[in-house]
Formats: C-alpha cells, sequence, structure tokens
C-alpha cells in the first residue's frame, strides 16, 4: 500500500517537472514560410531575404494626415518623442538621413560611379580634361536651360561636370517625384522608422515593446484626425503571437465547454462530466508540454491542435463512460473491453496524424505530431485513469434512469427517420456537387494571412500610399563570403541582361561592389583630385556660382580618399571599397548582409509581366534566388496539389491495410472505402454549396477527416461485427457515442473556424462540415447498407 | 536609390503674406475670354535663374495651342526639347537621343513630375470655379494694360516646391504676355511671350512628328 502510494507520488511529481519544463519551452513562430515546404527554392530565398534583409527589431510607424504640414509635424514630434526614450527606442529616423546630411550623398554617388564599366569612366575622366572641361559645362548649361526634369535640373545644377550622369542609364537616378521611402508624393502619408535598442527573447518580449512603442506614440499625436499605423517585423510578430496565443486559448475552452453542454445533455450526470473534463485539460497540458520539449516552435497550423486534440481525445472518454454504463465487472475488465476499440480508432487516427511527417509542409507535420502525441496520450490516460474513476460511482450512476437523448437513441422510429433524413442529405449534396461542380482552388497569398492584422493593415495602406513593389522581384545572392556571393551576383547579372535581352526582364538593379570596375576605375578618378582647383576655377568661368561645385568636389576627395585602402592592400587579398558613412549604412542595410559566416547581396529585378516563371527559372542558381511573394504563391499553385495527391494516397494505402489487419474481410474495408468516397463527394458538394474553396490549409481537412472521420465507421463496423451482422443493436451500442465523438470533435474543429488566420480557420471548417456529414453516414447508411450487402449471413 | 533628390528641394519656406484678399475680377474676365481662344501660335524666350548659375540662361521656344488636349510645345532653336499632347497623352521627345517618353495627363497631374509640365498647361483652368479649385490666389496687380496674378497650386506636393506662379496678361485682349514658376530654393524659370497669334489656321501636321527610329518608352513622373 505505501509502495503503491510512493508510486502514485513519484508519478505525479515528474508529470509536474514535465509539464513545467514543457510549458515553459513553448513558443510561437509567426512566419508564414515555417509552414511551407523548405527545399523550395522561392521558401529558401524568402526565408534568407526575410531573416537578413526584414530588419526583426525594425517597428514602420505610419503617419496618416489630412495636410502634408500636419503628417510632417506629427512625424517629426514622433521622432522627438522617440529620441528621448533611449531605453526604448535606438533610433527614430523620420526624413532621410540626408536631408540632414546632404553632404552624405556624394560619399554614395562616388561609390556608384566607381562601380561603373570602364569604358564609361574613361569617357568621363577625357570629358574633364583641360581640352574638354568647358565643353562638359557647356553641354550642363545647355542641359539645364532644356530640361523640364526637376530631377535633372536639381542635380545638373550642383553637379556642373555630370558626374553622376554616368548612373543614368543604371536606374539609380530614377526618381519618382517627391516619394520615398519616408513620404508619399502629396506628403499627407509619412514614414518613421523605429528601431529597438536589443533583440527580443520571445514573442512577449516583442508585444511588450510594441504596446509602448504605441502608447508613446498616441500620446505624442492625440489628435483624432492623424491615423497612426504600425507595422514591420516587430508588429507582425506582436500582432499574430497574441492571435495565436488567443486562438489557442479560446477555441480550446470553448471545445471543453460544448463537450460539457453535449455530455449534460446526453447523460446528464454530472460528477463523470467533471471527470471527463479534468481528464481533457490533463491531456492537453500533457501534450502541450510534450510539444514545447519535443517540438521547435508552435506555427500557426499548430495552434489549432488544442481544439482538435480536445476533440478527439473524448471520443475515448465517452466511450469509456458508454460502456462502463452496461459493465458489472472490475476495472480491468472494463479496460480490457475497450481497449480493442481505443487502441484501432486512436492508432489508425494517430498513424494518420503522425503520417503527415511524410508531407514536406513543415506545419502540418507539426500539427499533425501534436494531434498525434495528444491522441496516444488521451488514449493513455481515458483507458487508464478515466475508466478508473468512471467505475468509482458506479453504483450511484446505476440507479438513475436514463435521459431524454438515451431514450432517443434505443428508439427504432429515431434510426429509421435518421436514415431518411441521412439519404435526403447525401442526395442533395451529392446534386449540389453535380450542379455546381467541385469547390475552386483558391492558392493565393490571402489564405496565408490572419484575417485581422493591424500590422497588414497598415501594410497594405504603406503599399497604397508609397510604391507598391510587390510585382517586382527580389535577387538574393548568398555566399560564405564576399567573394563568393559577389562571383554568383555577376553570374546572375549575366543571365538577367540575357534575359533583358530576351524580352523577359524590363530593368534590374545592383548596387554591390565590383571588384574589377573600382580596380579599373579608382586610379583614374583618384587623380582628378589634383585638378579640383582648376575644375572649380572652369565651372567659375563657365557660369556657375562656387558652391554649384561642392558636390562635384566632395566626390573627387571621396575617391582619393579611398586610394590608399585599395593600393596598400595585402596582396592576394580582394579589397573592396563599400561606402560607410551613416546615409549610406542607412541604404545599404537593405543591400548587403554579413552574417555568421554568411554574407548576402540583394538586387531588385522588374519582370515582364508573365515572364516571372521563365525569368526565375533562367537566373536561379546555387546560392542564388529571384523570389517574390507572388511567385511563391505561383510555385506552391504548382507542388501542393501533387504534394497532397501523393500524401493522400499514401494514407489512404496505411488506413486500408489496418483495416484489412482489423476486420479481416474485404467487404468490409470494401464498405469502408465507399463509405469514404461517399462522406469526401459530399463534403466537396456541401462546400461547392457555401462557395468555400481548396486552399493550401483545407486540403489538410481530407488527411485530417482520413484519421478522425474514418473512426466512426471504423466503431460500426467492429460493432456489427462483434453483434453478429445485427445492425440495430450496432446502432444502440454505439449510436450515442459516435454521435457525442461527432459532435465533440466537430465543435474542437469549429471552435478554430473562427482563428484570426485564415487558412487555419477554413481547415476548422472543412473539418467540421466533413466530420457531420461522416457521422451522418456512417451511422444511418452505412448498417443499412451492411444489412443490404448481407442478407442471409448474419456474422462476419 | 530613387530618394536621393528631394533634399535639393528642402528648402526654407517662406510665409505667405496674409492680408486684404484680392479682387479677382480680371482673372475671372480672363479666363471667361480664354474660351475664345480657338488656336493659338506664339514664341517665347525661357529664362532660368538657378541657385548655382551665376547668370540666367535664357533660351527661345515655340508654343503651338489647337484646342483641346492638342498642343505643341517645343525649347531650343533648332528644339533641344520637343512635348507633345495628344488626348490625355504627353510625348516628351528629345531629338539628340532620339528618345520619346510617354506621359498620361492624369498621372503627371496627380504625382511630383508635374512641376515640369505646368509650363506648358495651357489654358489654366477651364473657368473660374475650375481656377478656384486648382490654385489659391496670392496677388493681383493691374496697371495699364497688364494684370500681375500670383498663385499657388492647392495640389500639397506642387506647394512644397513652388513658391508661386506669376502670370502677366493684357485685360484688354486675355492674350498671355509672360509665365513663371519660383521655386522654393530661389530659382525661377520664366517664359515672355510675344508674337502672339489668336485664332489663325494651324497645320495639323505641327501636332504629328515621326517617331520612326525613336526608342519610346513609359515615362517616371
Amino acid at each position: 500500500m505505501e509502495r503503491t502510494k510512493l508510486r502514485w507520488i513519484g508519478i505525479v511529481v515528474a508529470l509536474l517537472l514535465f509539464t513545467g519544463a514543457g510549458l515553459s519551452h513553448i513558443s510561437f513562430n509567426v512566419d508564414i514560410l515555417k509552414l511551407l515546404p523548405t527545399h523550395l527554392p522561392q521558401v529558401k530565398g524568402l526565408s534568407l531575404f526575410l531573416k537578413h534583409f526584414a530588419q526583426p527589431t525594425e517597428l514602420i510607424v505610419t503617419v496618416e494626415a489630412p495636410t502634408p504640414e500636419a503628417a510632417d509635424s506629427a512625424a517629426d514630434a514622433l521622432s522627438e518623442a522617440f529620441a528621448k526614450r533611449s531605453d526604448l527606442v535606438q533610433r527614430a529616423v523620420a526624413r532621410a538621413p540626408w536631408e540632414k546630411r546632404p553632404a552624405d550623398l556624394s560619399e554614395l554617388l562616388a561609390y556608384l560611379v566607381l562601380n561603373q564599366p570602364p569604358e564609361k569612366i574613361r569617357a568621363l575622366v577625357a570629358s574633364l580634361s583641360a581640352e574638354n572641361a568647358d565643353a562638359t559645362l557647356k553641354a550642363s548649361v545647355e542641359k539645364l536651360g532644356e530640361s523640364i526634369s526637376p530631377q535633372e535640373v536639381a542635380l545638373l545644377s550642383y553637379d556642373p561636370y555630370n558626374l553622376a550622369g554616368v548612373l543614368n542609364e543604371s536606374g539609380f537616378l530614377a526618381g519618382n517625384g517627391q516619394q520615398s521611402e519616408f513620404s508619399s508624393a502629396d506628403g499627407t502619408f509619412r514614414i518613421v522608422y523605429v528601431t529597438s535598442p536589443h533583440g527580443f527573447a520571445n514573442y512577449k518580449a516583442a508585444i511588450a515593446w510594441v504596446k509602448q512603442i504605441r502608447e508613446l506614440a498616441h500620446s505624442t499625436v492625440p489628435d483624432p484626425t492623424i491615423h497612426l499605423g504600425f507595422t514591420g517585423e516587430p508588429a507582425f510578430v506582436a500582432d499574430i503571437s497574441g492571435s495565436m496565443e488567443w486562438d489557442m486559448m479560446s477555441s480550446g475552452f470553448v471545445t471543453l465547454l460544448v463537450i460539457a453542454l453535449i455530455f449534460w445533455l446526453c447523460y446528464r450526470r454530472a460528477r463523470p462530466l467533471f471527470d471527463l473534463q479534468a481528464m481533457l485539460v490533463l491531456i492537453f497540458t500533457l501534450s502541450l508540454a510534450a510539444a514545447g520539449l519535443f517540438l521547435n516552435q508552435l506555427t500557426v497550423i499548430g495552434v489549432g491542435c488544442a481544439a482538435i486534440m480536445i476533440g478527439l481525445s473524448v471520443d475515448y472518454g465517452y466511450f469509456v463512460y458508454q460502456r462502463s454504463l452496461r459493465h458489472g465487472g472490475s476495472v480491468a475488465e472494463l479496460q480490457r473491453q475497450c481497449v480493442r476499440n481505443i487502441a484501432w480508432t486512436s492508432g489508425t487516427t494517430a498513424a494518420v496524424f503522425f503520417a503527415l511527417n511524410f508531407s514536406s509542409l513543415p506545419g502540418l507535420s507539426q500539427l499533425g505530431n501534436l494531434v498525434g502525441i495528444g491522441v496516444v496520450i488521451g488514449a493513455i490516460v481515458m483507458l487508464t485513469v478515466y475508466a478508473r474513476l468512471t467505475m468509482r460511482f458506479h453504483g450511484r450512476e446505476e440507479a438513475r434512469p436514463p435521459s431524454v437523448v438515451e431514450r432517443l437513441f434505443s428508439t427504432p422510429g429515431f434510426w429509421q427517420k435518421g436514415a431518411v433524413l441521412a439519404t435526403v442529405v447525401v442526395v442533395f449534396l451529392l446534386g449540389a456537387l453535380l450542379v455546381k461542380g467541385p469547390p475552386p482552388p483558391d492558392f493565393s497569398a490571402r489564405t496565408l494571412r490572419p484575417r485581422n492584422s493591424e500590422a497588414y493593415t497598415a501594410l497594405d495602406r504603406l503599399y497604397a500610399r508609397l510604391t507598391d513593389d510587390r510585382d517586382m522581384l527580389s535577387l538574393v545572392v548568398a555566399g560564405k563570403d564576399e567573394g563568393e556571393a559577389l562571383k554568383r551576383l555577376r553570374t546572375a547579372e549575366a543571365s538577367l541582361a540575357a534575359a533583358e535581352a530576351h524580352g523577359d526582364v524590363k530593368s534590374f538593379r545592383t548596387a554591390l561592389p565590383l571588384a574589377i570596375n573600382q580596380r579599373a576605375n579608382l586610379l583614374p578618378l583618384s587623380m582628378l583630385a589634383n585638378q579640383i582647383p582648376r575644375l572649380r576655377e572652369r565651372a567659375i568661368a563657365g557660369g556657375f556660382k562656387e558652391e554649384a561645385f561642392v558636390l562635384d568636389e566632395a566626390m573627387l576627395r571621396q575617391w582619393s580618399a579611398w586610394t590608399p585602402k585599395m593600393l596598400f592592400a595585402p596582396i592576394g587579398t580582394p579589397t573592396l571599397i563599400w561606402p560607410d558613412n551613416e546615409t549610406s549604412r542607412w541604404i545599404f542595410r537593405r543591400v548587403a548582409s554579413r552574417d555568421n559566416g554568411q554574407f548576402l547581396a540583394l538586387g531588385m529585378v522588374t519582370p515582364m509581366p508573365g515572364h516571372e516563371d521563365a525569368l526565375t527559372a533562367r537566373v536561379q542558381s546555387d546560392g542564388t534566388w529571384l523570389v517574390s511573394w507572388n511567385q511563391l504563391g505561383r510555385e506552391l499553385r504548382h507542388v501542393i496539389p501533387r504534394e497532397f495527391k501523393h500524401v493522400i494516397l499514401a494514407l489512404s494505402g496505411i488506413v486500408v491495410v489496418l483495416l484489412t489487419i482489423a476486420f479481416r474481410s474485404l467487404r468490409a474495408v470494401g464498405l469502408f472505402v465507399v463509405t469514404t468516397a461517399l462522406v469526401l463527394a459530399c463534403l466537396a458538394g456541401a462546400m461547392s454549396l457555401l462557395g468555400m474553396s481548396w486552399n493550401f490549409f483545407n486540403l489538410a481537412a481530407l488527411l485530417l477527416l482520413l484519421g478522425t472521420g474514418t473512426d466512426y465507421s471504423i466503431l460500426l463496423l467492429l460493432a456489427l461485427t462483434r453483434n453478429g451482422g445485427d445492425a440495430p443493436a450496432a446502432q444502440r451500442e454505439l449510436g450515442l457515442v459516435i454521435c457525442l465523438c461527432a459532435c465533440s470533435a466537430s465543435s474542437g474543429f469549429g471552435t478554430i473556424s473562427w482563428a484570426n488566420h485564415v487558412g487555419l480557420a477554413s481547415l476548422g471548417q472543412t473539418c467540421a462540415l466533413g466530420l457531420i456529414i461522416d457521422a451522418l453516414i456512417s451511422l444511418f447508411l452505412l448498417p443499412r447498407v451492411w444489412t443490404l450487402i448481407h442478407p442471409k449471413k448474419q456474422s462476419v | 536609390m530613387r530618394l536621393l533628390f528631394p533634399f535639393l528641394f528642402l528648402l526654407c519656406a517662406l510665409p505667405v503674406f496674409a492680408g486684404e484678399p484680392p479682387d479677382l475680377t480680371p482673372v475671372k474676365k480672363w479666363l471667361i475670354k480664354q474660351d475664345e481662344l480657338h488656336t493659338v501660335q506664339a514664341d517665347f524666350t525661357q529664362t532660368r535663374a538657378l541657385r548655382a548659375l551665376r547668370s540666367p540662361i535664357a533660351t527661345p521656344g515655340h508654343i503651338w495651342f489647337g484646342g483641346s488636349d492638342t498642343l505643341r510645345w517645343e525649347l531650343g532653336e533648332p528644339a533641344k526639347t520637343i512635348v507633345i499632347r495628344k488626348g490625355d497623352t504627353y510625348f516628351l521627345i528629345q531629338p539628340a537621343k532620339k528618345k520619346v517618353e510617354k506621359y498620361k495627363a492624369d498621372s503627371i497631374a496627380k504625382r511630383g513630375g508635374a512641376m515640369g509640365f505646368a509650363m506648358m498647361n495651357f489654358p489654366i483652368a477651364k473657368d473660374f470655379a475650375d481656377f478656384n479649385r486648382q490654385f489659391e490666389t496670392l496677388a493681383v496687380t493691374v496697371t495699364e494694360n497688364r494684370c500681375h496674378l500670383e498663385i499657388l497650386p492647392r495640389d500639397a506636393q506642387a506647394k512644397k516646391m513652388l513658391e508661386a506662379i506669376k502670370i502677366d496678361f493684357e485685360p484688354s485682349s486675355g492674350h498671355l504676355l509672360s509665365f513663371e514658376l519660383a521655386t522654393r530654393d530661389g530659382s525661377s524659370m520664366r517664359s515672355d511671350f510675344s508674337n502672339v497669334r489668336v485664332n489663325h489656321k494651324i497645320d495639323r501636321h505641327v501636332f504629328e512628328y515621326d517617331f520612326t527610329g525613336y526608342e519610346i518608352v513609359d515615362g517616371k513622373n
């Protein structure tokens, strides 16, 4: 006795430690790329892009005001208020750094010119010679008199020798009027970039930081006519993690409530209900702890596991309880009676969910592992603990009269009317499928997004008011060092140049250093520094004021300053010139990145519409990706349906093999296959009728239905076998249980229908619908068909 | 990289003197007279006074207005820059580069590049209501047969760059005498018109241009 007590105390302590350790490790990952196949080039490239260029600690605050003046002062006030809070903000930038320090731009322009082809630079140097300088200046003056481009006039006014003119064809000087990454063209939409002084340890830290910034911003700009928005990586993490946490908790809680309600309606017994609820909380906690310990961060899809595993685990509890009501023996005997059914149903369910690991979609694999773990834990807990508890109050429960629902399920009329209703529903849904056709596919990015997200709303406004670059492709080049990355970049540039000639590309732009050009250009350019007095004097003589020569002079001096760096570099070391003042660093934060022994470079490509696939195929190679969210959608449209087809076929095979072993009857397996096919056809009809479509997520519903919905037909077929083919007896025995299971599981899935993530919600809706249809067909039609195909034989 | 330029325009804004509202009667009359103009041909001299230059640059040019949405404007002798408007499209032609940039009139009106084209926006407004919708009037001065009008576009973006648009016209005939864009950095672009011929027949070929051998691209405003 004492030893048993000690053993129980030991088990409880171990479980508490396990739970504590597991739950403390739970973390969320809001990156939707984590849900997608990692072997896809688009997923790989975009992941690198987000990791290195998405600025994880940079919050984008948008300011939308009725007038440009109001937007201006609000943006400045915010920037000032943020700057005062050094504990909260490392840097707040409301205006382009070069507005404060225009002179900084000379370094960037000097760098860009330095990377141009040597023949252009030779021509430039020649245009500045004593013989040609006057003609160059004259041409500039003429251009200043004739140009109608304000940008050209503005730049040439301070660049009389047109040094930046060599960049004209490179696209670097392509302006967009007054629009910038800080302001819309009309000035009524402004951006403030706010950087946190440190990284975020977890999503709760990101939520807390964004909340503080939001409060500070709203107290700084209380004017209700000025609308503030918050987007960028920290805002997405805060927004999506918060809604994931809420989705998980609320759907789990509501599922528990619905289960309690269903149980009460059916049995009207409080004690077993409380015990069952306690078991479900225990199963959920243990499963989550296991997930925290053994799985990586929870993705948005994994969040749906709580409601699903509760909805599925409760099935075993119902089964145990239902059997206990008619059980007169010991606990061990009850456990023995239940173990075969629970082992088969939980076994097939867990097998199917674990088999989601065969899918290349990590989000689905994670969901499969979580629910698989939950189902196994659920089966063990219900068989070992709940079976014991149901027998504890057995004597008192037995005396109670059956509830209205219990009486209803034992009435033959109920089953007859149910069969008629099920037939009508099946015919109606099949008719809908015939008339409306199957649900259309929707593989757009919409299903990857949350339904409500302030960060997304602010980003959409940003796209609408500033430049929408979603049609552009990002060229992501990675290498173990600068040399390798730049070598790959050159190859990619050559491919892009060929693609441009072929008509696949409108334009492309990279701003990475070209070692060969830098080496060829730096010396002739730096020699010009000696000519500064002459060039200044000729510029003044040519009609320019002395101040007009400031930019050119700064560029000439910059080339001269860079020369020793290249000339005195150790032999054999490739030395590259990078611009490194504050303005250049700001611009280059989205151009190049060094991290953990990896060097990444970024370029922008504008493809010809409709040529994206050809272009991507042409440019993509080892360490080089051409990516965009739209291109990812296109890639997934090709890959995902094929992927699901393979996984569904494999899982169907597994289920059929398992059932052949369980039933030892090909006819029973055949009936199961037909039932499942009918369920899927009716589901497709119902989805068409409700205007639903197939997407990345609810395609997984097919897999889940194979794992969960099939339980009902398996239980019925096993009961038919047990009862010697007596359909009414099988229905009486399991009708209520299956009904309870279907209601609980569909309420589990149903509660994630309102999840904030569009894809997860659609998965919940589809599964809930499928389970109800499955239960209806399995309960009312399957036994009838069984009787029809076994007219004489009463047992299998 | 497209962000490199706006800084060049960021210069101190001068406060606009707020006094008695100007009498706009001459403007109303002038705009009514614009309705009587079916065609206009004129020569002009464009004078650009830029902050970076020690003295203004004067360049001759010609303008032909052939009814609504039909215009040819050219600068230089021979023309170095030609703009032809046909319907809702502007063609900016650079003969030396054999290059044509196409712009949609409505996108020019909406976006920042409008300033360059403002010089050839003729007539300036359809009627007085349209004028008031587009512009804020800063000053109206009438001296003998010359009315001097100073206006500022209501468009926020144009307002950021412009200090004033200064227009001189003859109140009696409604003929435009000069048109000047004064920018906030202290620069200005002024066109003085001469040899103005009103309602003379204009050869339709004036509004045509042979683009053979030209590279035609969509312009970026």
